[in-house]
């Protein structure tokens, strides 16, 4: 224990303080709180935690069904939460992120439904494409909003969102319904042409392509000029003005992207899993988009990480019903919890305060 | 067209307009004097969402009292975590807005299925209309202001109130002099975190009783998400306003009327798509909220922390 003591201190006192080491523990720490509040949920529920817990973990990624289920629940919350993460480097908040998947799924869907007959080399690229700039479009009105106005992106991507859902539900009950559908809203099945399949039967193409966005982006931001120009903005956004980066432009183009990486996830649903459009398309993944982008601390693969993590949570949940009887919004106020507690354990005062704890122990321990 | 027209001409169309507008008032008199004291709360909707749980619950417990109640301790309590997390911890005001509002999504959506079976929210005692004496007889007037709930009767008082209290009084000025310069306000002596703290709380009340308005006054009972973005038209609604309380109550009424006239499009039958109507108060705030930004002059400290030193 005493040879160990030394070592163990010094973690603690890197928790403590800044520096990467100290950011994963208080990470830590802040998760495993979010988690002692989603077991505490449950035993509110009247459910044993433990074996809840254990019923969760095997219906998320027990075996290669669960596995599947789980990377198709993360396809559209991941596309779009890499878009909430790139927007949130430059300091833009896109909480669009439902209103550009539902412009996504709606371009997919009509391209979809238009090519039947065509061959799946050509359809499913368009289908996807389709997809990307139906989202495209939506973002990219809340960017214009942004540079040419500077109508805050907060306010006007939740009013996008609400009219891209009464877009889309007029649409399903009416110019596009399927006629056989029994009045239900939603439209007819996309062909099988445009249809995305699955690597190898478990894993789903369409996580695989949103994979290849995280590694894409993460390089784009790593590696690039504008990635730097990106991250020049969100640290000191007059100093990123003054040093000539067009700040406006890239607010723009930012928000765009996002919405195209949104309505690409919003695609990749449709033609991977739901087959239709209706207006219960998207249960609100725009907000747990926001949720994990910011879990993952706007990094791609950091987002790419969480994606996974809270789609096996939701996944695991809502695939654990029949053994454990716990309401799906558990994984919600998870979600939710760990964003708060990770902000809190990284606010300004909290690491102050333990910034001076660890000084004094050091000084203690000199004297 | 016609239809339209008839419509436009009914005293109930404008009744219902004022009813609308309610909620939406509560919670942009609520942000007013938060953003007055330098504080953006993007948690207004979970506020409100917050509120309007805590309306059916408490209302289902023990009757509209208990649930007007109820929800506006709801509303403070997230109040409460805004402000411990940004006053006092200092952490970025509008991230803890955003996990605020999906946590509240969340935490009512699995209580609601927690204590009610299978989320099987029910009908609960509810907001009556009350005509108020003589006043309500006025033609046309009458039936658009004066034969409301006791909530919206409530909501005028605060209209008033909320403008005598921050342009007339110590502690308004105190509270702007927060929101426009704390460092200079604090070596004046003024408390600046007290009195940030005072004015979020505020706001959380008054967020939580919009909430109540839109569960106890309009829908008799919760569902999921019910608070659909009436927070962020309230947040537009303040921007318009230029963070003035009388001015909100004019902001609030132009929505009120966008919804009222979706509604009326609806209930009617007449041949608009009803779906493309329930966007127009999005659309509406969207294009008049473009029309005046830039032209406002928000609080010098918006949005920024305050640390003592």
């Amino acid at each position: 224990v005493s040879a160990r003591a030394p070592a163990m201190r010094a973690v603690a006192a890197r928790a403590f303080g800044g520096g990467t080491l100290g950011l994963a523990i208080r990470t830590a720490i802040a998760l495993a709180g979010a988690a002692l509040v989603g077991g505490l949920a449950v035993r509110l529920a009247g459910q044993p935690p433990i074996e809840t817990l254990r019923a969760i973990i095997d219906a998320a990624v027990g075996d290669s069904y669960a596995l599947q289920s789980t990377l198709l629940t993360a396809v559209p919350i991941t596309a779009a939460a890499l878009g909430v993460a790139i927007a949130y480097r430059a300091g833009l908040f896109n909480l669009g992120g439902d209103g550009q998947i539902y412009m996504g799924a709606l371009g997919a869907v009509l391209v979809a439904l238009a090519g039947e007959g065509l061959p799946q080399a050509v359809l499913l690229p368009a289908v996807l494409l389709a997809g990307a700039a139906g989202g495209l479009v939506w973002g990219a009105v809340a960017g214009a909003l942004r540079a040419r106005l500077g109508l805050s992106e907060l306010i006007s991507t939740i009013m996008l969102n609400f009219i891209a859902f009464w877009i889309v539900s007029y649409l399903v009950r009416g110019p596009i319904e399927d006629p056989l559908g029994g009045g239900y809203p939603y439209t007819r099945e996309i062909p099988a042409a445009a249809q995305l399949g699955s690597v190898g039967g478990t894993v789903p193409v369409g996580w695989v392509i949103v994979a290849g966005m995280a590694l894409v982006l993460w390089l784009a931001m790593e590696r690039t000029r504008a990635g730097r120009h990106v991250k020049d903005i969100g640290e000191a956004e007059p100093a990123a003005r003054f040093a000539g980066i067009r700040v406006e432009l890239y607010m723009f183009g930012l928000l765009a992207l996002a919405g195209a990486l949104a309505g690409l996830g919003g695609a990749a649903e449709l033609s991977g899993n739901q087959l239709r459009l209706s207006d219960f398309f998207s249960p609100n993944w725009g907000f747990d988009a926001v949720a994990v982008a910011l879990i993952g601390r706007g990094s791609p693969i950091g987002t790419l990480a969480a994606g996974f993590f809270f789609a096996a949570l939701r996944s695991g949940v809502e695939g654990a019903q029949g053994t454990a009887n716990v309401p799906v919004s558990v994984a919600q106020v998870v979600q939710g919890v760990a964003v708060l507690f990770l902000i809190i354990a990284n606010a300004d005062v909290v690491v102050r305060a333990l910034r001076r704890i660890r000084l004094r122990r050091s000084a203690a321990e000199a004297v | 067209v016609s239809a339209l027209v008839d419509i436009a001409g009914t005293a109930a169309l404008y009744g219902a307009a004022v009813r609308l507008a309610t909620p939406i008032f509560l919670a942009s008199l609520g942000e007013v004097v938060a953003e007055r004291a330098g504080l953006v709360n993007v948690g207004l909707e979970g506020m409100m969402l917050c509120g309007a749980f805590g309306g059916v619950a408490g209302s289902d417990l023990g009757g509209v009292g208990a649930g007007i109640v109820l929800g506006v301790l709801c509303g403070v309590l997230v109040a409460v975590l805004q402000s411990v997390s940004s006053i006092t911890l200092g952490a970025d005001q509008i991230v803890v807005g955003i996990a605020l509002n999906i946590t509240a999504i969340g935490v009512t959506s699995f209580l609601a299925r927690t204590i009610w079976t299978d989320g099987n929210v029910p009908q609960v005692a509810h907001l009556n209309p009350v005509g108020v004496p003589l006043l309500d007889d006025i033609p046309f007037l009458g039936g658009v202001l004066f034969r409301q709930n006791p909530l919206v009767y409530a909501a005028g008082a605060l209209a008033v109130a909320g403008w005598w209290v921050l342009t007339r009084t110590g502690w308004g000025l105190r509270v702007r002099a927060c929101g426009e310069d704390p460092r200079s306000a604090d070596s004046l002596g003024i408390p600046v975190i007290r009195l940030r703290w005072e004015s979020m709380l505020i706001c959380g009340a008054l967020a939580g009783l919009g909430g109540v308005f839109l569960s106890l006054g309009e829908l008799f009972t919760f569902s999921d998400a019910m608070s659909g973005g009436r927070g962020f038209i309230a947040l537009a609604v303040v921007i318009v306003a230029r963070w003035s309380p009388v001015r909100a109550v004019l902001g609030a009424l132009l929505f009120g009327l966008c919804e009222a006239i979706a509604f009326r499009v609806q209930a009617e039958g007449v041949d608009v798509p009803y779906e493309l109507m329930l966007a127009l108060p999005y659309v509406v705030t969207l294009l008049v909220y473009a029309g005046v930004v830039g032209r406002t002059v928000p609080p010098a400290a918006l949005g920024r922390n305050y640390v003592r030193r």
